[in-house]
């Protein structure tokens, strides 16, 4: 009861008594299932239970003795009868009232008790009962006649039930208070547990969907990959129709993209990217608007969306990207979900930026091998581009020969680095004209041990070793430094060396010009399986001539190279 | 699928909480039991329509458990999904003659646990 209404006691009473049974469905103060339960004792002691609500309504047992059910309860109803003292009674309570009896109209004691919580009355249970005292005196023959009740009927009711006395009467409203606190603190708490175990789940859906991202965070992975398989998971997670990403980074140029079953024309997509990115600038977290038509600045999605919520990417203050959501596919969305895609933000944001670094380092280091190789190529003239050439013609076997994405770009660079040893070889030798001298030679084919020796001490060129070292064995084991055969050369060595003495054929060199490709591969066919590998010249036989020509002898074609490079080497 | 009766038996009451709530609000009966032995009994007396289980448990494990109740042709039919703790993973023969079809791995999504649980009644109703 408001503390307005208990310091004026009277308020309620100017109110006409508004009585209903318990079996309405009309809201309470204490739900019907602890209603039902103290109905029941009330009915056992012979008792009727009447809750008052702080509105001045009063509530009964509609399954009360016909006693109370026909006097007590239409006397109730006339608020001069008993309907007022009732209520001017129960508005009195205060958070401190002890339980008093008093007879109520004759022959009926009542008590009323407030019921307490956090200080304030919550409403008044009463208990109605047979006083001691009852007898068809003068006052409550006039009562029944009033209420145009035969007396002798209520008497033989009345004679059914115990009588009380006010002082039992009082205990037992005491015993009904201390068994309805109990069982609204039951309840209350077991609201608690039930909402405690509903964010305790949310928190698992939290937990295992970052573990899952995590799971997905390796650095070469391509980003794109990375973001179509979180925005996956969160779609499913948060119950959006639509996730996606839109990323601000120089270095990748991803285009923003949206997943799911709502669709938007991409240029929708890149208009909102853009404004996402803009107010994500200034607001720096998540953001929610749950009504997109009135929306001022998103109000233009409206047409296809009407719910948005969007979270940073961040990273030391800045805006790498951002992740968004679009229609939930029930209902609005709330601080658990503004929660949840903050916290997928945070990890792809970490995601994002170690990709970039690596990509980075990763950069510098094919930087580095680059200028290495045009350091080697430059102590030739006539070797100019070869080191590239057989690095992208061994790629492109490797890749035909379905080695994995990782190897592939091993070979790539095997290729790159397979004659770096020449580093240690005289000028004189290398840049001879005439045919090399016994002794020469054997200088000559030191090349492919210093080289092996170079990146031996770079740990991570150590898997690329065997390429350097190997690419002068022959599949006959007439090759060298080692003289291995067949399967014995890794698989390494038998691709650089095919792609390096196509190469050369199809080169010029001090000691001849370059053969015509068809010369070339008539060459590489007749020397299969004593020099090559038989099962990789064929695939190199089967490679057309003119993508060979453009593969490596089309200046115009480096652009696409490049690409191709590129490409295998993110999917790696 | 509502309607059906769930067991679900683990010692840690928030486990339990957290899928008692799962269940109920996607319109389950839930009963559940504390340790492997009361989840027998219950699971004799009240015959339900699946059986969600942690691996761990006092009296009888998860898979005990399972076993007792393939044993017995009252309840041999109940199908069940087992919880097991992070990184434990179970071998085919751990699972054998036990009801066990799913195994999900904690922490769980529990709304991967639902689609598994409708998923595992949907197969045992066909």
């Amino acid at each position: 009861m408001h503390a307005q209404s208990r310091a004026d006691g009277g308020s309620m009473a100017a109110n006409q008594p508004h009585i209903s049974a318990t079996t309405d469905s009309s809201q309470t103060w204490i739900p019907s299932t602890i209603q039902a339960s103290l109905s029941l004792h009330s009915h056992a002691a012979g008792l009727c239970l009447l809750l008052i609500q702080s509105d001045g309504s009063i509530q009964h047992d509609a399954a009360a003795s016909p006693f109370f059910d026909r006097y007590l309860i239409p006397a109730l109803r006339c608020p001069e009868l008993a309907g007022n003292q009732l209520l001017s009674h129960a508005g009195k309570l205060t958070a401190r009232s002890s339980p008093t009896a008093w007879h109520l109209v004759p022959g009926v004691a009542i008590c009323a008790v407030p019921y307490v919580e956090r200080r304030q009355v919550q409403g008044v249970l009463a208990l109605a009962a047979k006083s001691g005292d009852f007898s068809l005196g003068e006052d409550l023959l006039r009562l029944c006649c009033r209420l145009g009740l035969d007396a002798t009927w209520l008497r033989q009711q009345a004679d059914i039930l115990p009588a009380h006395s006010l002082e039992r009467l009082a205990n037992q409203a005491a015993l009904f208070l201390s068994m309805l606190t109990d069982r609204l603190r039951q309840t209350s708490l077991e609201l608690e547990v039930n909402s405690l175990s509903t964010q305790l789940a949310n928190a698992y859906e939290e937990l295992t969907l970052i573990d899952q991202i995590s799971g997905g965070m390796r650095v070469n992975r391509r980003s794109t990959d990375f973001f179509r398989q979180a925005c996956l998971d969160v779609m499913q997670v948060l119950g959006v129709r639509g996730m996606g990403v839109a990323l601000r980074t120089e270095k990748t140029h991803e285009e923003p993209a949206l997943y799911g079953e709502l669709v938007l024309s991409p240029d929708q997509v890149q208009r909102l990217a853009i404004q996402l990115l803009l107010t994500l600038d200034e607001r720096k977290s998540c953001f929610l608007i749950n009504d997109l038509a009135k929306d001022k600045a998103y109000g233009w999605l409206s047409g296809s969306a009407s719910r948005l919520i969007a979270v940073p990417l961040l990273r030391r203050e800045q805006v790498l990207g951002c992740l968004f959501g679009l229609d939930k596919l029930n209902g609005d969305f709330d601080s658990v979900d503004s929660k949840l895609l903050s916290a997928i933000g945070n990890e792809s944001a970490i995601y994002l930026e170690n990709a970039m670094l690596y990509g980075d380092v990763h950069d510098l280091m094919m930087g580095l091998l680059h200028s290495l190789t045009s350091a080697v190529d430059a102590k030739d003239a006539y070797t100019c581009g070869h080191s590239e050439r057989v690095a992208l013609l061994a790629q492109y076997m490797a890749a035909k020969a379905s080695l994995v994405d990782a190897q592939v770009e091993r070979i790539y660079m095997a290729g790159l680095l397979h004659d770096v040893g020449k580093i240690g070889i005289p000028e004189s030798v290398l840049q001879k004209t005439g045919r090399l001298t016994a002794e020469e030679f054997e200088l000559m084919k030191r090349h492919c041990q210093i080289g092996a020796r170079i990146l031996a001490d770079v740990k991570q060129m150590e898997d690329i070793v065997p390429g350097v070292l190997h690419h002068h064995e022959r599949y006959d084991g007439r090759g060298y430094p080692m003289g291995l055969s067949g399967r014995d050369i890794p698989v390494m060595g038998r691709i650089i060396c095919l792609a390096d003495c196509f190469d050369a054929m199809t080169s010029n060199r001090t000691y001849r010009k370059a053969l015509p490709l068809e010369v070339a591969l008539t060459e590489i066919r007749r020397c299969s399986g004593t020099q090559f590998d038989p099962a990789l010249a064929e695939m190199l036989l089967q490679i057309p001539v003119d993508h060979l020509h453009r593969l490596l002898r089309d200046p115009e074609h480096l652009a696409a190279k490049q690409l191709l490079f590129q490409e295998t080497t993110r999917a790696a | 699928m509502t309607g059906k009766t769930i067991l679900v038996a683990d010692d840690e009451s928030h486990i339990l909480s957290v899928v008692s709530v799962k269940l109920r609000n996607a319109g389950f009966r839930v009963v559940t039991a504390r340790d492997g032995r009361e989840a027998l009994e219950v699971a004799q007396h009240e015959h339900p329509d699946l059986i969600i289980t942690d691996y761990h448990m006092p009296e009888l494990s998860g898979i005990e458990l399972c076993r007792a109740l393939k044993q017995d042709p009252e309840t041999s039919n109940i199908p069940a999904i087992m919880l097991t703790a992070c990184g434990y993973s179970l071998e085919p023969h751990d699972t054998e003659n036990s009801g066990i079809l799913c195994m999900l791995s904690k922490p769980f999504s529990p709304r991967q646990l639902l689609a598994m649980v409708n998923e595992v009644l949907q197969k045992a109703a066909a």
